[in-house]
């Protein structure tokens, strides 16, 4: 399975710098990259340095508003000429969005798109978010908020310039979402490992993402439970979710078709790692992008001695309220069916 | 309907709060009320829609029934006189949805997780 990352961030992030330097890296030298600009006339092909073959450009629109017909043919076709041997056997692709897109439609492709199953897999979101305009960005752009949102991966950029306040903009990307790690990359200088291999999506049992994810967002659970401190105008946020007792196996397709049919597009992802009751010693990880999940991995073992269920919840106008109350009476209403029933 | 099994006064308390949360989830304007036997739930959107809500019998295999009326309606209609039967709270969310008028999100759909390298 060939992994494939998706690259966005708001106009001017630093997307392409970031992009022409990880290409410089010999770690990267077996990718193809998929760049979508919004304008007629591309620029990028001359920013970023890759073998003319390996490199495809989408200039006629917005990847996201046109992803079966652009994004899921270029990627079957690449797939096509890689078997022919007309392209270099690349072993990653990424595909850079352009500014204004908004990547969900295009995971959900990556995720569900039958043209595309069996040859790659999605590797993760990888955001850049400029330290000079970032927060600004981040309160006037709803693009850039769910860009942020839907990251496994932020890349800081601009950090050098003066002016600059990484710290003011981590607690942002830190509230919009928890389970993201940021980075500082100047002039895109920030080494492959960091932001490829997620693990995300990955149903192999090592996930090396979960380990990392959950030590990032139980800071978060802390923060809940404790004196969080900032608040946001936003609308964007997300919710994190600790619970002591296990959830019943019936219960977690319900809790997420709930949460998909009742927040509808205001949730952009969701996910958590989550104590089954009938499956003690192996947790099962979910991953959501909107409506369209991963049938739950499950683990071999806990990753860590924490056993409790934890959910990470991305979107605008979430109530948190509503979600622990639907959980609490679902995981109620299964526990009483089965009682009738046994 | 009428051989509702008997369920703690909480619970109930709990549905109706939870009912008017859901509301204020769906940005509708109304209120959750009690009502007498065998409604457990009163919804009334400020549009005039009317749902009632009963737990369903522990001789079916549903847990809740639905019954509306909505605006313009005429009292004895289709949806009132034959309840929409659901199996789950996930169901019944769904019923006062189509009752409110409340267009949200896509059924769920789940794709296969890749095969391990």
């Amino acid at each position: 399975m060939i992994p494939v990352s998706v690259l966005t961030g708001f106009l001017g992030s630093g997307k392409t710098t970031l992009l022409a330097r990880l290409m410089r890296d010999p770690a990267m030298g077996k990718t193809a990259v998929i760049v979508n600009e919004f304008g007629a006339i591309g620029l990028d092909h001359d920013l970023i340095e890759t073998s003319e073959e390996s490199f495809v450009q989408l200039s006629n629109g917005c990847l996201c508003c046109n992803v079966r017909s652009d994004l899921t043919l270029t990627l079957a076709d690449l797939a096509a000429r890689r078997a022919q041997g007309t392209v270099p056997p690349f072993e990653r692709v990424v595909i850079e969005t352009s500014g204004l897109a908004d990547p969900a439609p295009i995971l959900h492709a990556l995720m569900t798109e039958r043209d595309l199953a069996g040859f790659y897999t999605l590797d993760g979101v990888i955001t850049t978010v400029d330290a000079l305009l970032g927060i600004t960005t981040l309160e006037q752009h709803e693009e850039s908020r769910r860009q942020v949102a839907v990251a496994d991966r932020i890349v800081i950029t601009k950090t050098d310039v003066a002016g600059a306040d990484v710290d003011a903009l981590r607690q942002w990307l830190a509230h919009l979402n928890p389970g993201a790690m940021a980075s500082a990359g100047v002039q895109g200088a920030i080494a492959p490992s960091v932001l490829f291999d997620c693990g995300s999506y990955d149903a192999n049992s090592k996930h090396p993402d979960v380990g990392a994810w959950l030590a990032r967002t139980s800071h978060s659970y802390q923060g809940h439970q404790g004196n969080h401190g900032h608040t946001h105008s936003d609308d964007y946020s997300s919710i994190s979710l600790l619970r002591e007792a296990p959830l019943r196996a019936v219960t977690l397709p319900l809790l997420l078709s709930a949460l998909a049919e009742n927040f509808g597009a205001d949730l952009l992802r969701v996910k958590g790692i989550v104590h089954v009751l009938e499956s003690p010693e192996r947790p099962a990880v979910i991953h959501g992008v909107q409506h369209v999940y991963h049938a739950p991995v499950w683990l071999p073992r806990w990753p860590s001695a924490d056993r409790r269920t934890r959910m990470v919840l991305i979107g605008r106008n979430l109530r948190e309220s509503w979600v622990r109350k639907l959980i609490d009476m679902l995981d109620a209403e299964v526990a009483d069916e089965t009682a009738r029933h046994t | 309907m009428s051989s509702a099994a008997a369920k703690p006064a909480d619970d109930t308390e709990q549905l109706r709060a939870f009912l008017a949360d859901s509301l204020a989830l769906w940005h509708v304007d109304g209120t959750v009320h009690a009502a007498d036997a065998p409604v457990i739930a009163e919804v009334r959107a400020v549009s005039g829609t009317i749902v009632w809500v009963e737990r369903a019998g522990t001789d079916t295999p549903f847990r809740w029934f639905a019954r509306w009326r909505r605006a313009g309606d005429a009292p004895g209609g289709v949806r009132e006189g034959r309840p929409r039967a659901c199996g789950s709270l996930v169901g019944l969310l769904a019923a006062l949805r189509e009752a409110l008028g409340v267009e949200r999100g896509s059924p769920i759909r789940v794709v296969s997780a890749p095969e391990p390298a």
